[in-house]
């Protein structure tokens, strides 16, 4: 009886077995069988090469084909049956064709895929630095504390000789209407005797206004207005005199009163700070 | 628990209904049993616009019949710790199946297309070995009809017959008459009902199948390999007729495969002869079948692509030198070597089930192992010498494959 061996699992029916031996009990061939896809790729052919090993190759009788599900064992392929999955939807166009090399469009491939990386990268790094400080000057002096900031001051109010305190970030400023006279004299100041020297027109926009913050640069105290030796403010605290320009002229304050940031819109308004 | 062996005496009964299948049964009190039905729908039943069908069916054991579906089949069968098969054994003869399988097979349309694959599988294995393809080229050159239809089914049908070829050909050849239903290891009355009530469905001879025309032809088929197989036969005996044990002894004399796993075969007057023409590796053996109305007998030999003319020449030579005397040695070991043979196919439930089957479809009654060892020994050197002499002034057919360049064509030997 002439019969081959293929073997296979129960369930598998791809690899439902096909039963034919070669001559005899003595001698059984038992081909591995791959199926993949639509191919059936068999085993190359064991090779003849001696007397012994063709001793009993030759058929005898007609050949017995069986199919059966639970043949005599298995011999389970496992690995055999399981599909492979077409991946050629994913796979780049240059990349599709299994017998090509891979090699002669790896260049043009890495060249685009660091290319994008990087740019990528780069465009991350900003979009990370804008979220960030955004995130982190949210913690920064909300609108309404800002707007406290600055005081808008209208200035026909305040008559010629006359100082107005008003309350900004929690300091008083002084605005004085200067007459003629006196901004003469602060004009006319040398340099020399000052302990901290500025000229006037350094301190002042408008040689009409003069705009301080009423503070003493000594101990912090509140100087008083119109007061002192020297036709300005003097401080209570310590004896300090400033003159009408703001700079101290007499006593232990070391530097002249502040004079903040201000910008005029028009003739009649200041807006300070 | 007794020491004693006790020989339990082993029944064969065989019965024939009037519907004519033929029930055979033998009690071999083993613990596990055997059921065939054999049926005569093989292959050589195929006609021309159904070639493959047999071989479909063959696939089709275990899908969806009318009472159980494909998985319920599988699954039943193996939670009793069963088998389920079929097997195209020879040309005619053929087919095993259940009841179930056998009478009420569905073959819907998408389990049949899904057998395509299982086709195309069994064709590649089936082309992995040339002897395969000799052997069918053979039959397709020594036959006219029938016989040389091939166990596999065609390269232009592989996914054109479908579940009316297959419904068609049961109902044309699956018929009553021509069923053997054989059991080992089961009660005979418990078959004979099983038989009764089951295996009526189609009563009649079904389509009648032509007797098998030889006609002596030759298929060479020049590939690449560097071994050239090649076989060489004439008609031989059917079986039935008192020439097939003479056939069968011949083959023996001759030499008929290795009995022992290394040697020279010293046995073998084949292999004797061809060695002393050849120093390179070959192989040879005497080639015999017997089918229900023709056979085939002769010699099939392996070798060398340079040296294939002088081996088959050999080998011819070798069966020229029988037919003109056998002496009694030889005579006496043949005869030994095929009792040997035979004997041992039986020593297997499914060896023993396929020999039961074959000859209650063929005759209707079983051999014992006994007759057919008395029918062999009763075999003379004048038998054999004419069996032998058959061959030789036989008309030839041939069927070779590999590199052909040194091989001769039929006429040449």
């Amino acid at each position: 009886m002439m019969s081959l061996a293929a073997r296979s699992g129960a369930f598998s029916p791809y690899l439902q077995a096909t039963n034919y031996a070669v001559a005899g009990p003595l001698k059984a061939l038992i081909p591995g069988v791959v199926v993949k896809g639509e191919k059936v790729l068999v085993d190359t052919k064991k090779p003849f090469l001696t007397r012994e090993s063709l001793n009993g190759q030759s058929p005898k009788t007609g050949p017995a084909v069986s199919v059966s599900i639970n043949a005599k064992a298995a011999v389970r392929f496992a690995h055999t049956d399981i599909k492979v999955p077409d991946f050629s939807d994913y796979r780049r166009p240059e990349l599709l064709d299994p017998n090509k090399s891979s090699q002669e469009s790896s260049e043009s491939r890495k060249t685009f895929s660091y290319l994008v990386t990087g740019a990528t990268a780069v465009v991350g790094v900003y979009t990370a630095k804008t979220v960030a400080t955004q995130f982190i000057s949210s913690m920064s002096a909300s609108a309404d504390v800002l707007a406290m900031s600055k005081i808008e001051v209208k200035l026909g109010e305040i008559p010629e000789g006359k100082n107005m305190t008003f309350k900004w970030r929690g300091k008083p400023l002084f605005i004085r209407h200067r007459t003629e006279k006196e901004i003469a004299t602060e004009e006319a100041v040398d340099m020399a005797v000052l302990r901290d020297p500025q000229h006037d027109k350094d301190r002042v926009a408008k040689p009409k206004w003069i705009i301080v913050i009423g503070v003493c640069t000594h101990l912090g105290c509140v100087p008083i207005a119109n007061a002192g030796d020297y036709g300005g403010y003097y401080c209570p605290c310590h004896g300090s005199h400033y003159d009408a320009s703001g700079r101290i002229r007499k006593g232990p304050a070391p530097l002249n009163l502040e004079v903040p940031y201000y910008e005029f819109p028009d003739e009649d308004t200041v807006i300070v700070g | 628990i007794s020491m004693y062996c006790y020989k339990l005496p082993v029944k064969c009964c065989v019965t024939k209904l009037p519907s004519g299948l033929v029930i055979a049964s033998l009690d071999n009190y083993s613990p596990a049993s055997r059921i065939g039905v054999f049926v005569k729908a093989g292959c050589r039943y195929e006609s021309p616009d159904n070639q493959g069908v047999t071989h479909l069916l063959r696939l089709a054991a275990n899908l969806t019949t009318k009472g159980a579906s494909a998985f319920r089949i599988c699954r039943g069968v193996e939670a009793v710790g069963g088998s389920l098969g079929s097997v195209s054994v020879i040309y005619d003869t053929v087919m095993e199946y259940l009841i179930n399988v056998t009478t009420a097979p569905e073959f819907r349309p998408w389990e049949v297309s899904d057998l395509t694959s299982r086709v195309k599988m069994d064709r590649a294995l089936a082309a992995q070995s040339p002897q395969m393809g000799v052997i069918e080229g053979l039959h397709g050159a020594a036959y006219k009809n029938t016989l040389s239809n091939s166990l596999y089914c065609p390269d232009y049908m592989v996914g054109h017959v479908d579940a009316d070829h297959m419904h068609n050909f049961i109902q044309n050849n699956f018929t009553s008459a021509r069923m053997a239903l054989v059991g080992l290891g089961v009660d005979h009355d418990v078959l004979k009902q099983v038989g009764e009530q089951f295996l009526n469905i189609r009563s009649g001879m079904g389509t009648a199948g032509t007797k098998a025309q030889y006609r002596g032809g030759e298929v060479r088929v020049q590939n690449g390999s560097s071994l050239v197989h090649s076989a060489v036969v004439s008609e031989g005996a059917a079986v039935g007729t008192d020439e097939v044990m003479a056939f069968s002894v011949l083959q023996h004399v001759l030499g008929a495969g290795p009995h022992i796993k290394r040697g020279s075969n010293s046995t073998s007057k084949l292999i004797q002869g061809v060695a002393k023409a050849t120093a390179d590796p070959f192989d040879a053996s005497a080639f015999n079948v017997n089918y229900s109305d023709s056979g085939l007998f002769g010699v099939y030999t392996i070798s060398q692509s340079a040296a294939a003319g002088d081996v088959i020449k050999a080998a011819i030579g070798q069966v020229k030198a029988v037919a003109s005397g056998v002496s009694e040695a030889d005579l006496t070991r043949a005869k030994t070597q095929l009792k040997a043979e035979y004997l041992m196919s039986l020593e297997s439930s499914e060896g023993l089930l396929d020999a039961m089957g074959s000859q209650a479809l063929a005759r209707g009654v079983y051999h014992s192992p006994e007759a057919i060892a008395q029918m062999i020994d009763s075999v003379s050197a004048t038998d054999v010498a004419n069996a032998a002499n058959k061959f030789v002034s036989g008309k030839k057919s041939m069927a070779s494959s590999g590199n052909l360049v040194k091989t001769p064509f039929v006429d040449e030997i």
